[in-house]
Order: C-alpha cells, then sequence, then structure tokens
C-alpha cells in the first residue's frame, strides 16, 4: 500500500479547487473525475477502504499528464503528483500493464532487446516508414511526423571519455538519456560539443540504463528497479563536477523522482539523495560559463516552451531562456503560455489522442504566433509532440543546446 | 437510487457520455469546497437550454430530484444532491457568447469561469469586477445562485449589482427570460434578481447578461503592516467613514500571513500581527494622489510600515496569496469550518475581538481574514474533521458568534450563502412572515419541490 507520508496528505485536500481549473486535462474534459482534486478525493476514499481499486479508477487515474500544474497551485501544499503516481503502481499491482506498454517497457527496462530491436527497427523501419499509409498516426503524431531512427547509438559513436578541446577547465557525468541515444542524436552531438570546447571532459559512464522514468509512471515501479539502481552505481561518483542530462524528464528521475520512489518503496533512498542534488540540467551547467566569448551571432526568431518535467519538476525557468538570449542577434519571443503543457505526457497522447490533440492544438496556435523560426524545448517528448503536429507549418522543433552549438561552431 | 428507464431517459437527451452514473464518477459529485457529503443518483452535463428544458420535464413526470452545480467551490453543500436525485452540472455549458463593447455587456453560459470571463473582457479594454476568492474556479452559473460577493466588494458591489438578464428553466421545463441587455430596466417584478442568490431553489440557470465597465486605467496595491489587529480593525473603520474608497480593503491575522507566506514565498511580514491588503485605482493622478493619502491614514492609525507595490507582477502576486488562503490552511489543520458574519463595518474591530474571545472560550483554534471594507469577516475555524469533540466545539464557537453579529445589526451571510451550513441560523434573522413568503415564492416557482430540496428553506439542523 501507498507510502505513510502520502497516505496522510490525502486529508489536507481542503476541496477549494483551485487545482481544478488549472488543470490542462480538466479544461478539455470539464468533469470532475478529470480533475486533480476528483481523483485525490478518489484515492482518499480508497485508502478509507470506501472504494475499490476500480478499472473506472484506474482509467481516470491515468487520464492524466502528469503535469504537476496541480502540485505547484495547491495552496494545502499537497503534492497530488506524487499520490497519483503511487496510487498507479498499486493499479500496475492489481491489474498489470496493457499489452503495448509491457511490451515497450520490457525493451526500455532490459540490456539486449532494445539494442536488437532498434537494429532491425533502423535497417527496416528508416527505409519502410515511406511506404507506411499517409493517413495514419500514433496518438496525434502522423508516421510521416515521427523522427528517424539515430543511425547508430549514440553511445556507440563515443568513447567513454571525452578529452576537454584547449585546457581542461572541468570534468562532467554525462547521462545520455534513451531518446538522445536512439532519436535524436544531434542533440548529443551538441551536448558534447559545446562542453568540450568549453574545456569540459565528458565521460559517459559505461552501461548506463534507461532512467527508467517512463516504466515508473505508468505503475511498474519494480520493473525499473535495476535501471534505477545500476544508474545510482554508474553516477555517484566524486570525480566530476557534476552529472548533466539533456532530456527534461531524465533529469527529472535522476533529480527528483529516484529519491521518491525508493523513499516509497521502502528501499534504501541515501543513494539517490546524495546523486540528487549533484544533477543538472545540460542549460543550467552551462549558466555559469563565460559564453559571450565563444558564441557568434545566429540570425534568427526563436520561442521557448517550458517542459513539465524542467519546469514543475525541477524548477528551472529562467537557464534555457537565458542561454538562447545570450546568443548575439538572436531574437527571442515568449508563447502565450509557454509553461502550460504541451498535451505530450508520454503515452498519454497515443492513450488520449482527442484529449491530447485540444490542449496540443492551443500550444501549436501559440507557437506559430510568434512568427518563431524555431521553438526551442529541452524535452523529447515535448519535441516528438510539437514536432508531430505543426503539421505544413515550417518552424521546426530543437534543444535550445543545439542552437547553442550552432552559435559556437 | 434513480430507475434504471429513467436513467435511460436522460442518456436518450445528453447522450451517454454527459450522463455519469459509476461509483467513481458519483463520489467525486459528492463533495464542493465545505465538509458535507451528499452522494448523487446521477450526475448530468447539459450543453443547451434545450436539453435542461428536456430534463426538468422528465424530472418533473417522474418526481426526480434535481440540483444545479458549477465548479463545486462553495462552503454551504448548496450545490450537492443534499435528498440525492440528479445533479445538473454546467461546466460543459460554458461558452462565452457574446462580449459588446460598443454597450459594454457580455452575454455568456452558466459553465464559464469568472476568471475567463475577466480575461476576455480584458482583452477589449473591459471589466467585470466581482471577484470571489474562488474566480479561477467558480462558475458564472454558481456565483449567480450563490450572489458571490469578494474582494471588490468595497468599491464595485457584488455579483448581483452586475447581472442585467438571465434565461432560465423553470422546474416544469418552461423556459424564460427576466430582464434585458440594457442599462435600465423596471419592467415588473425583478425576477433576475430574485434568481440571484436564490441558491438554485426556485430555477436552472442557463444563459447570463450581465453589465461590464471600463478597465481602470491603473492600479496600485499597498500593504499595511500593523503590530495590533485592533489597530487594523480601527484603520479600516476609519477609512470608510473618511471617504475614501479603496478598490479592495482585506484584512489578514498573523495565523493566516504564515499560513500564505508558506505556499507563495513573496515575502509577507511573517512577525506582523495583522496586515491590510489595499487596492487603489483608477486614472493614473488619481491613483498617485490616493495612494499616499491611504498611506498616510495607516501609518496615522498605527500601522509600523506601508509598502506600495512596484509592478503590476508584484501586485497580482499579492492578490494570488490572497485568494489561496483557504487552500494554505490546509498547511495548519485538515479542515476549517469558515464563517461569514457581516457587520456594519464601524462594528469590526469590536468584531474581530469577539471572534478571538469566542474562540478562547471554546477551545477553538481560529485565523482571521476579512473582506474588512466590507465588514465581510471570515474567520476560519480550524479543525480535523476526525476529532468529534473539537467539531462539537467548533460548531459551538460558530453559534455564538452568529448571535454577537446578529446582535449588532449584522447578517448571517456576507456572501458565502446559507446552504445547509446556516440554515438553522435563518430564523434568528428572518421573521416567520418573512420565512412564510420565500416559502410562498419557492412553491410558486417549484410547486413539487423538486429543485434543490433540502436547501437552506427546508434544512434547520446542522
Amino acid at each position: 500500500m501507498i507510502a505513510e507520508q502520502l497516505r496522510e496528505e490525502v486529508h489536507n485536500c481542503i476541496r477549494c479547487g483551485l487545482c481544478v481549473n488549472a488543470c490542462p486535462v480538466y479544461k478539455q474534459l470539464y468533469f470532475e473525475g478529470a480533475s486533480p482534486r476528483g481523483k485525490v478525493q478518489l484515492i482518499k476514499k480508497i485508502l478509507e477502504g470506501a472504494l475499490e481499486l476500480s478499472e473506472n479508477f484506474s482509467r481516470l487515474l491515468f487520464t492524466c499528464l502528469l503535469c504537476e500544474t496541480c502540485t505547484v497551485n495547491c495552496p494545502s501544499g499537497l503534492q497530488p503528483d506524487r499520490l497519483m503516481k503511487a496510487m498507479r503502481a498499486e493499479v500496475y499491482d492489481k491489474f498489470g500493464l496493457p499489452w503495448q506498454k509491457r511490451a515497450l517497457f520490457h525493451l526500455l527496462s532490459g540490456d539486449v532487446l532494445l539494442p536488437f530491436c532498434l537494429f532491425w527497427g533502423r535497417a527496416v523501419e528508416n527505409p519502410l516508414r515511406f511506404l507506411l499509409p499517409g493517413e495514419g498516426k500514433v496518438g496525434t503524431i502522423p508516421y510521416a511526423r515521427l523522427p528517424l531512427l539515430n543511425s547508430k547509438p549514440l553511445l556507440k559513436q563515443f568513447p567513454e571519455v571525452i578529452p576537454a578541446q584547449g585546457p581542461r577547465v572541468g570534468r562532467v557525468l554525462y547521462f545520455v538519456g534513451c531518446a538522445t541515444n536512439y532519436l535524436f542524436e544531434n542533440v548529443g552531438k551538441s551536448v558534447i560539443d559545446v562542453l568540450t570546447r568549453l574545456g569540459i571532459e565528458v565521460v559517459i559512464p559505461k552501461g548506463q540504463a534507461c532512467c527508467g522514468l517512463p516504466i515508473c509512471l505508468s505503475g511498474a515501479r519494480k520493473m525499473a528497479l535495476k535501471n534505477i539502481e545500476r544508474n545510482l552505481e554508474l553516477f555517484n561518483r566524486t570525480d566530476a563536477d557534476a552529472v548533466i542530462t539533456d532530456c527534461a524528464t531524465c533529469g527529472a528521475a535522476l533529480k527528483k523522482e529516484y529519491p521518491h520512489i525508493l523513499e516509497e518503496m521502502g528501499a534504501n533512498a541515501e543513494a539517490a539523495q546524495a546523486l540528487s542534488s549533484r544533477v543538472q540540467d545540460i542549460s543550467q551547467y552551462l549558466t555559469s560559463f563565460d559564453l559571450e566569448k565563444v558564441l557568434k551571432p545566429v540570425r534568427r526568431r526563436v520561442t521557448y516552451h517550458d517542459p513539465c518535467h524542467l519546469l514543475r519538476s525541477q524548477g528551472v525557468k529562467d537557464a534555457p531562456r537565458n542561454l538562447l538570449k545570450r546568443i548575439p542577434e538572436l531574437e527571442f519571443v515568449e508563447m502565450a503560455d509557454a509553461d502550460v503543457c504541451c498535451g505530450g505526457g508520454g503515452t498519454f497522447q497515443w492513450e488520449h489522442p482527442e484529449v491530447a490533440s485540444g490542449i496540443t492544438s492551443k500550444k501549436i496556435q501559440a507557437i506559430v504566433e510568434t512568427c518563431s523560426d524555431q521553438v526551442a524545448s529541452g524535452c523529447p517528448g515535448c519535441r516528438l509532440q510539437i514536432h508531430g503536429n505543426l503539421g505544413s507549418s515550417l518552424i521546426q522543433v530543437v534543444h535550445p543546446v543545439e542552437i547553442l552549438a550552432e552559435a559556437i561552431t | 437510487m434513480l430507475r434504471q428507464e429513467l436513467v435511460q431517459k436522460f442518456v436518450s437527451i445528453v447522450g451517454p457520455d454527459r450522463c455519469k452514473t459509476s461509483k467513481e464518477d458519483l463520489l467525486t459529485y459528492a463533495y464542493d469546497a465545505c465538509i458535507y457529503e451528499y452522494l448523487p443518483d446521477a450526475v448530468l452535463f447539459p450543453k443547451s437550454t434545450a436539453e435542461v428544458s428536456q430534463i426538468m420535464k422528465v424530472a418533473g413526470a417522474h418526481n426526480v430530484f434535481v440540483t444545479p452545480r458549477g465548479a463545486g467551490s462553495a462552503f454551504g453543500a448548496e450545490g450537492l444532491a443534499k435528498k440525492g436525485g440528479v445533479v445538473l452540472c454546467f461546466t460543459m455549458m460554458n461558452r462565452i457568447i457574446e462580449i459588446n463593447t460598443a454597450n459594454r455587456y457580455a452575454v455568456v453560459e452558466p459553465g464559464v469561469v469568472i476568471a475567463d470571463l475577466q480575461k476576455a473582457a480584458d482583452k477589449v479594454g473591459l471589466f467585470y469586477p466581482p471577484d470571489p476568492g474562488s474566480a479561477a474556479v467558480a462558475t458564472m452559473g454558481g456565483t449567480i445562485g450563490t450572489n458571490a460577493g469578494g474582494m471588490r466588494g468595497v468599491k464595485y458591489g457584488v455579483t448581483r449589482d452586475y447581472l442585467l438578464g438571465l434565461e432560465i428553466v423553470l422546474p416544469s421545463g418552461e423556459v424564460m427570460v427576466t430582464g434585458t441587455v440594457t442599462a435600465k430596466d423596471v419592467t415588473g417584478y425583478d425576477l433576475t434578481r430574485l434568481i440571484c442568490g436564490s441558491e438554485g431553489t426556485l430555477a436552472l440557470i442557463t444563459r447570463i447578461n450581465v453589465r461590464l465597465i471600463p478597465k481602470p486605467q491603473t492600479k496600485r496595491t499597498l500593504q499595511a503592516i500593523y503590530n495590533s489587529i485592533d489597530d487594523a480593525g480601527t484603520t479600516v473603520s476609519k477609512i470608510i467613514e473618511s471617504g475614501i474608497v479603496p478598490a479592495t480593503l482585506e484584512l489578514m491575522d498573523k495565523t493566516i500571513i504564515k499560513a500564505v507566506e508558506g505556499f507563495a514565498h513573496i515575502g509577507l511580514p511573517l512577525d506582523a500581527e495583522a496586515i491590510l491588503l489595499m487596492d487603489v485605482d483608477g486614472d493614473p493622478e488619481v491613483v498617485e494622489k490616493q495612494v499616499r493619502l491611504v498611506a498616510d491614514f495607516c501609518t496615522d492609525h498605527g500601522a509600523k510600515e506601508v509598502r506600495v507595490s512596484r509592478s503590476e507582477k508584484e501586485s497580482e502576486q499579492l492578490w494570488v496569496a490572497r485568494r489561496s488562503v483557504g487552500g494554505a490552511m490546509a498547511r495548519l489543520r485538515p479542515q476549517f469550518m469558515t464563517e461569514d458574519c457581516t457587520v456594519p463595518v464601524s462594528e469590526l474591530t469590536s468584531a474581530i475581538k469577539q471572534v478571538v474571545q469566542i474562540c478562547e472560550r471554546n477551545r477553538v483554534q481560529v485565523a482571521v481574514v476579512a473582506h474588512a471594507g466590507d465588514g465581510n469577516l471570515h474567520p476560519l475555524l480550524l479543525c480535523d474533521q476526525r476529532d468529534k469533540d473539537e467539531m462539537a466545539r467548533v460548531q459551538k464557537a460558530l453559534d455564538d458568534f452568529v448571535d454577537y453579529a446578529l446582535s449588532v445589526g449584522g447578517t448571517l451571510s456576507g456572501e458565502h450563502g446559507i446552504g445547509i451550513t446556516k440554515s438553522k441560523y435563518l430564523p434568528k434573522q428572518l421573521s416567520e412572515t418573512s420565512l412564510k413568503m420565500m416559502r410562498a415564492i419557492k412553491t410558486t416557482f417549484d410547486p413539487r419541490g423538486i429543485l434543490n430540496p433540502g436547501s437552506f428553506l427546508e434544512h434547520h439542523e446542522s
């Protein structure tokens, strides 16, 4: 059953409703069960024994982006997102996962299967994709707007230690997430490029695993335990200045979720807490460098979208914006509601395409209205969702560090 | 329980997705922002007047109880199915139909959230002043049902003052229009304002015309900090007496300040006994003059410091903080019972003293916040529902406080409404004749008593 400190939280929901209209999912569906308040009250009933852990409840529980908007808006200090994540683990114990998710997470939590599938995926899928029917979609994303797989996983393209260019001024451990490793290699290359040019030695510890957060958020915490333990072992080293991520979700996992998950599972969370304080998003880490000396002008208009896992999970808001603003001649434009979730929510957009598309279309409109050339966002999930729904627009979706890498060369 | 064939009839009107009967869905419509819970038999989400009318015809023919509901942010179970039956939830009927700049009015459906209307009006330079603490979630229909007030009452009045006309569905299913969109209207009885504040007992609101006013050009927020809550209270009475009309005039005591600062982190003074939060708005020159006037006034009446916000953003943060008071209380104790007795503003200081004494006498923890400029107190009596003994003491304190407020010419409720939490006090304030007339009005609108049964006119124990 869910952890004691979370059980007490449900009694502190005063039902003021301030989370309700702040919730992007509620604002599509307009019924209480879709709102954070509704879910917290149902969890209360379950903990009190007045409601069974039912399939209906499970359906409502998963009608949630886990964007954490409720948590930052709760004046009572509740953390509905943590309650819901813990309840998802309960639901998993009772009902398991749908087969599609089970298959996906077996891939992400395994060592052998994923590279095997991706090898064949690359060999077969990239050429074959053009034969897929033009109309088909994964959730809200048309096949044609899915990203291609990297020609070779990023981890295979680089040695374990990449030396600094010029005199070494620091050393970081680089946590390469699955998305960068398999889909967005240019993000990884940009991270390495920018860091090494600034005199940083980049170490990519061998054997790192998927951060496991997508697995945990579906409730299958036990399935991810091996990944978590391995990453903690590999990254809890004191011979580097920081642990760097380029992915909002991986960062949220290492910085915040590992300690929570382990504590709530009754496991030892000391190693996770030790790691937590050393993890930084690439945009945060770069803040302290004297970039002006090395940046060349990039003539372009850029807007920025806040990933939930960066803004709300990690509290990183200004760092990526400031990086972009420091690039000479780059025109930074703030979009309306930049801090509102894009509607992706990991597998949410695939399970609830009609809800997701309502949320995403507002985001797309806000992006298009800025008349930008590029929208920057440090989250592969947002990138998939935004790019996947931009339709015929020519606006590109990039990671802030990719623009920075351009400005440095 | 609702018979299956009746559920089918409702489904045939709104479709299966907008007729919810699962246990999980019903549980989420059993509560509002107070501590009581009543489980409905079904929840319907109409999207048009025609659907509401058809629903009422079915309900009338089969004597099904119907309770209208907005966002469920009320404090008195007004929108809960106190005797079972159907909850008619208007959150999906939420279009802003028109914002008319030439004649300065808006036409909206009942499910529109106040903050959304305010935003839409703001875009065209107009302003919808009613601003209850729950503006970010409360619906227009709900706030008209309860005649919600809020923080701008001291200068701008309450919901009723902005209401021009309504379209309503009677319990019989008949559709009726009241009022107009014009600034003046004395045609017949003022049924528009009768419906306003009737807590969903007379008719269902399906369309709303409200007056908008030009947006004040500028606004400044002042924060006066006091070492004594008495001084803060006296300042308020004196400000009102002197003829200065701030747009808002809110009082928070130290307990509130601490809880709110714990959430908002905006640098509220944690060592203060009380603060007054005030807006002045209007033309820039007038506002500058008023800021100085109010600041001096506060200093003269004992404020140890007066801070003036430097930007819109800073003001907004202060008001977000003020709006979070209810929720922030949960940082101290799991629940609170709130009272919203209103006294003549000259009595404010002694009313605050009485609140504190009554709570001490009954051994109840209290935090005081008030729409002070209106004499509208919101003492929050902190409690844990699981402690029966404490709940009894809280109830006793509430009773005592009502007796006090009525003894100085105050009223039971300034803005939260009666609901079930204050209905037992009604005979203390209203004469038997007055109650008889109210019941007669109810019977005229709803002869079979199917609309919001168990509400304030019928419910006499807590």
